[in-house]
């Protein structure tokens, strides 16, 4: 008796500590959401807690960002403003006023010459906004400068206005990173936490996790061909990042990308990418995204000192892959290139 | 050794080599695969490391889309019907992570897979 129930008292043994260990190792899967907006795709991938209500939660987040900011939906606030363009002061809601401030704050870094949010009807010139695309003269280009500037902009509590009736504000060069800090703050409201969160917002990141413990590692995307050009390694942050090569058209050989200039009125060409890494406080999801913009139209001169301006209000790095292709970093932070490996 | 010793032995080792075994399979890097979706859902997957070139029909939000891989690893939109092609314009699709994107008709290629090690890409 004894000699043959061993060996199965002994599976039932070896059997029970394995479903254990099994149990005890099994973390909770990932739950990934794609969405469309703002012309381009969402995902959020939330691993812990009620993962796929929190991301609905986050896309509805988004989305109202979207209806207040939207260039084109005719409830937005961004439309009520332009629509009275040159026509007195419009009264907006106290999150928008706070969003065109952070604007006009991050313009200010470098007087408005590298992101301006009322360059769009520059950009309309161009035709981005309506995806017929021509290269404009360059009269064309200076008359419609000469209103395109956000010093056409008033801004007094929560009242707007724009001078000319024929300027235009565009807030999609931040509306972006403006939806990561909301869905920030949200997330970190959330009990029980979720173990992380990434949300991919058109390539803008929002890397979150639970008590701020995870060592992320952002690849960064290779401007010219596939896969990335390597990564960097950071803690919790915002990843912000302006390329030529998504949004673009090509006329008689030339590559002419959707980021306008405000200097020239012409699209950068300066840089193929920048990617901009920010620490995790209020407002710095839309301030990365308007910094993205700036570094990639200026040069590498004036990228290290605006850098030096920026790094104390949290600035964590910048990656920048200029017009030769050609990588360079700024800030403590450590690129391993895949070309090195 | 008395004998149910040697048969209790040849029993743990059993099992704990079908135990490897099963650890093994379960855990194995996924083959290359591209997970086609429209509007959110998964509408295809196709496998990245067979050698036939495989071409795909899918419906869009706008309308069809003609999905083409070249029996080396890539994926591309041949065809689609959108006004601004950028999807067909986009670099084909091939390390894990890689995405083709066509917002008008919301559809989105991602090639899946471990081996990059990297938890999210800044584009």
């Amino acid at each position: 008796m004894r000699k043959a129930t061993a060996p199965i008292v002994a599976v039932i043994v070896v059997g029970a500590g394995l479903a254990i260990f099994f149990a005890l190792r099994t973390s909770p899967e990932p739950v990934t959401s794609t969405y469309f907006l703002m012309d381009t795709v969402l995902t959020i991938k939330t691993t812990g807690g009620d993962a796929a209500s929190i991301n609905e939660h986050l896309y509805a987040l988004a989305s109202d960002v979207d209806s207040m900011t939207s260039y084109y939906k005719s409830e937005s606030e961004t439309v009520r403003v332009n629509t009275a363009a040159g026509n007195g002061t419009v009264s907006v809601s106290p999150e928008y006023a706070a969003l065109l401030k952070a604007a006009v704050a991050v313009e200010a870094i470098d007087h408005g010459s590298a992101f301006d949010i009322a360059i769009s009807p520059v950009s309309s010139l161009w035709g981005f906004t309506t995806k017929e695309f021509r290269v404009p003269t360059a009269k064309e280009i200076l008359d419609t400068l000469a209103y395109s500037h956000s010093d056409q902009l008033v801004i007094s509590g929560t009242t707007v206005q724009l001078r000319d009736d024929r300027a235009r504000i565009d807030l999609g060069g931040i509306a972006k990173g403006y939806s990561l800090d909301v869905m920030e703050e949200y997330l970190r409201t959330i009990k029980p936490q979720p173990r992380q969160v990434i949300v991919d917002f058109g390539g803008n990141l929002l890397l979150y996790s639970r008590g701020r413990k995870r060592d992320w590692k952002i690849g960064i995307r290779d401007p010219r061909g596939q896969g990335i050009i390597g990564y960097v390694r950071s803690g919790d942050a915002f990843v912000a990042t302006s390329g030529d090569y998504e949004r673009y058209f090509e006329r008689d050989g030339r590559r002419y990308c959707h980021i306008i200039d405000p200097s020239t009125g012409y699209p950068g060409t300066l840089n193929q990418s920048a990617t901009v890494i920010t620490d995790i406080q209020p407002m710095h999801g839309a301030i990365g995204d308007a910094l993205g913009k700036i570094f990639f139209c200026s040069t590498a001169e004036t990228q290290r000192s605006l850098f030096q301006e920026v790094q104390s209000q949290g600035t964590v790095g910048i990656v920048i892959v200029d017009a030769t292709g050609t990588e360079s970093t700024l800030g403590l932070i450590t690129f391993v290139s895949t070309a090195a490996q | 050794m008395k004998r149910s010793d040697r048969i209790t032995a040849v029993v743990i080792l059993t099992a704990v080599a079908l135990v490897v075994v099963f650890w093994i399979v379960m855990h194995r890097t996924p083959g290359t695969l591209a997970v086609v979706q429209v509007d959110g859902k998964v509408v295809a997957s196709v496998d990245l490391t067979s050698r036939d070139v495989q071409t795909l029909h899918i419906t869009g939000v706008l309308g069809p889309l003609v999905i083409v891989t070249d029996g080396k690893g890539s994926i591309r939109v041949a065809e689609a019907t959108c006004p601004d092609q950028i999807c067909v314009h986009t670099v084909p699709a091939r390390s894990p992570g890689d995405q083709v994107i066509c917002v008008p008709n919301r559809m989105v290629i991602t090639v899946e897979g471990k081996g990059t090690g990297i938890d999210a890409l800044a584009q």
